[in-house]
This record gives structure tokens, sequence and C-alpha cells, in this order.
């Protein structure tokens, strides 16, 4: 379905746009470096403030939100409408 | 006149364009009532194409129309807005970027010594890795073991073979073909560049890449030929059934040779 394809393009690209600032002020020691976005926290979570422990927080739930936003609508309910129908076609046999 | 007689009159001629589906012109909704309506985005666009639409048609029937072969939307105020639109978002990505990212300014650079690792744009790291062929350059036997050339002459020539080749692929394809579909093997060919491209850049990087330079070398030239093969068969499974014989009807239209 196009409206489920839009939804979860729209949540993949959202949240990964929001992961992506985030990890670049938070995961990301150097520009010029290999490992950029995935890097260990470059802020000590202990001493953080409030304002930083937020957005560690934010970025990890705009993380999995990019992940499991689109599983749940290209996968998870595309199947869930399969397997319906198919539970219904079943029973009116 | 009544609108039924029109219709009848119009019985004789043939008519081909789809006319009926959309609401004759006093019957056609002012862009007030259309937001007063509030039925969404969706309809909006909707009407908006079948207006222009019945504007085409209405072009077609004026006596000094010119039939031609490529049809289009008018520049003002269709493609305008759409190509405003996308270049308003880019701008807006540009500027949001800048503003969220910390922002990256790194020491001057330092003219008298070489960084340790040097590398071209990224659209360039293609020509970048194919300078870096050494294992392909041929050890000939009659010449005792020894190369026939320098391993950096080698890597030019590789880089005026490969586009040489992509400079004859236009006159050896016109590109006549709408889809994929219809020409497997051309599509083929044009995933296996691509892929190609991808993974002679990849190579480039070798000394960043965490994995095996033996391995990556050898996927470089593997890679692009499996995923032509997977290509070319897909392509070719999808050229029967329903829905291709459908599609092959709807895009009759060709641009003119």
């Amino acid at each position: 379905m196009a409206d489920e394809f839009i939804k979860g393009l729209g949540i993949l690209t959202v949240a990964g746009l929001f992961w992506m600032v985030l990890a670049g002020w938070y995961r990301t020691p150097s520009f010029g470096s290999t490992e950029q976005l995935v890097a260990p926290l470059t802020v000590d979570t202990g001493s953080a403030t409030l304002l930083n422990l937020v957005a560690i927080t934010l970025m990890d739930v705009f993380f999995w939100l990019a992940i499991l936003g689109p599983l749940t609508f290209w996968v998870l309910v595309p199947a869930g409408r399969q397997a319906r129908k198919a539970i219904d076609e079943a029973r009116s046999n | 006149m009544s609108h039924e007689d029109t219709t009848t009159e119009n019985q004789g001629e043939p008519v081909a364009d789809g006319a009926g589906i959309v609401a004759p012109d006093d019957e056609t909704p002012t862009w007030r009532e259309r937001k007063e309506r509030h039925v969404g985005l969706a309809r909006l666009t909707y009407e908006y194409f079948e207006r222009a639409r019945r504007e085409d048609q209405d072009l077609r029937t004026e006596s000094d129309y010119v039939e031609r072969d490529v049809l289009a939307f008018p520049t003002w105020p269709h493609e305008t807005v759409r190509n405003l639109s996308i270049a308003a978002f880019f701008v807006g990505m540009m500027i949001f970027l800048s503003a969220a990212l910390p922002p990256h300014i790194g020491d001057p650079a330092n003219p008298s010594s070489t960084p340790a690792i040097i590398l071209p744009d990224w659209y360039l790291y293609w020509s970048f890795g194919l300078l870096k062929l050494n294992p392909l350059n041929p050890e000939l036997a009659v010449l005792g073991g020894q190369k026939i050339m320098a391993d950096r002459t080698y890597g030019v020539l590789a880089n005026v073979v490969v586009v040489s080749i992509i400079a004859i692929v236009p006159f050896l394809n016109k590109g006549a073909a709408r889809r994929p579909v219809e020409q497997p093997f051309w599509a083929a060919v044009g995933v296996f560049g691509v892929v190609f491209a991808f993974t002679i850049s990849l190579l480039s990087v070798k000394n960043l890449l965490p994995m095996n330079v033996d391995l990556l070398f050898d996927l470089t030239f593997l890679l692009p030929v499996v995923t032509g093969v997977i290509t070319y068969a897909v392509l070719k499974t999808m050229r029967e059934g329903y829905v291709y014989d459908l599609n092959r009807r709807y895009y009759r239209l060709r641009p003119p040779k």
C-alpha cells in the first residue's frame, strides 16, 4: 500500500535526520576521523547537564524510531493484513 | 445550447482524449470552493491535473493545433511551482544542517607537509581506484617475468580504457527503452557500471576499509558481474505476464527519433 510506504519512508527520513544531527554532536569526536556518528559518547553521562542527557536520550529514541518505524509499516502491518485476510478466507471456506 | 446537445453533436467524431472524466468548464469549482470543501491535498492535486488535462484537451480541439510527439505540462505554472518547491526543500535542508550540526573548522593546512592520507574528492574515487590495479598488471614470461609497463602507467591506461568504454556505450544503444524491462541486457550493463563505479571507489580507499584487501580486490570485480547477472535474470523473468503486457500497451508513445 502506498500509504504505508510513505509513512515508513517519512519516519525513516525524519528520525534519521534528527539522529544524524544529534549523533554529530554526541558521537562524533572529529569530522576528520574514520569513526563518525557511531563512536562512543563524547560526553560523560555522569556529569552531563540535563540538556545533554535529554539530547542523548532523544538520539537513541530517534535511532530506534528510524529502524522500528519502517519495519512496522513496511513489514509488520502488511504481514498482519495478509494474515488477517488468510484467516478470514480460511474461516469462510 | 444545452450540455446534452453538445455531447450528441460530438458523437459522430472520433473522441479518444478521455473527455467526460472532468466536469465541463461551467461546473469546474473555483479555488475558493475547493478550499472550502476541505477535501485534502490528494483531491486537490487530482483536480488540478484533471484541469490541466482538460486545458490540453481544449487546445487539441482548436483548429490551429499541431500534433506533437512529446506531451508535457507548461513551464508556468506547473514546472516552475514544482521546481521552486524542490529548490526550497534542499535550501531549507542545507540551512537546517549548517545551523544544527556542530561547526567544524579544522586547523589550516600545512603546505610543507604531505598528509598521511591523500584522496581526491569523493566523485573522483573511481578514477583513483583505477590507479590501484597493480595486481592486474601482467608479468610476462617472454620478458622474463618483467612487467611490460610500470604500475602507474598501467593505472592511467585503465582510466583511458574505462572512459573509452563509457564513451562508446551511447553509440551502441540509443536509449529507446523507457523502462529497464524493455531491454534487460542494457539494463544489466547499466547496473554493472553503477555497481562497478561504487566498488572501484571503495577500492580506492582500501587502506581505510576494515576488511581484507585481497577479498576487497576480488569483490571489486566480482560484485558488479554478479549484480549484472541478477538484474538480467530478474528483468527477463519480468518480461511476461499480465502487467507487462498492460505496460507495453500504455508505453507505446516514443520520443521522436
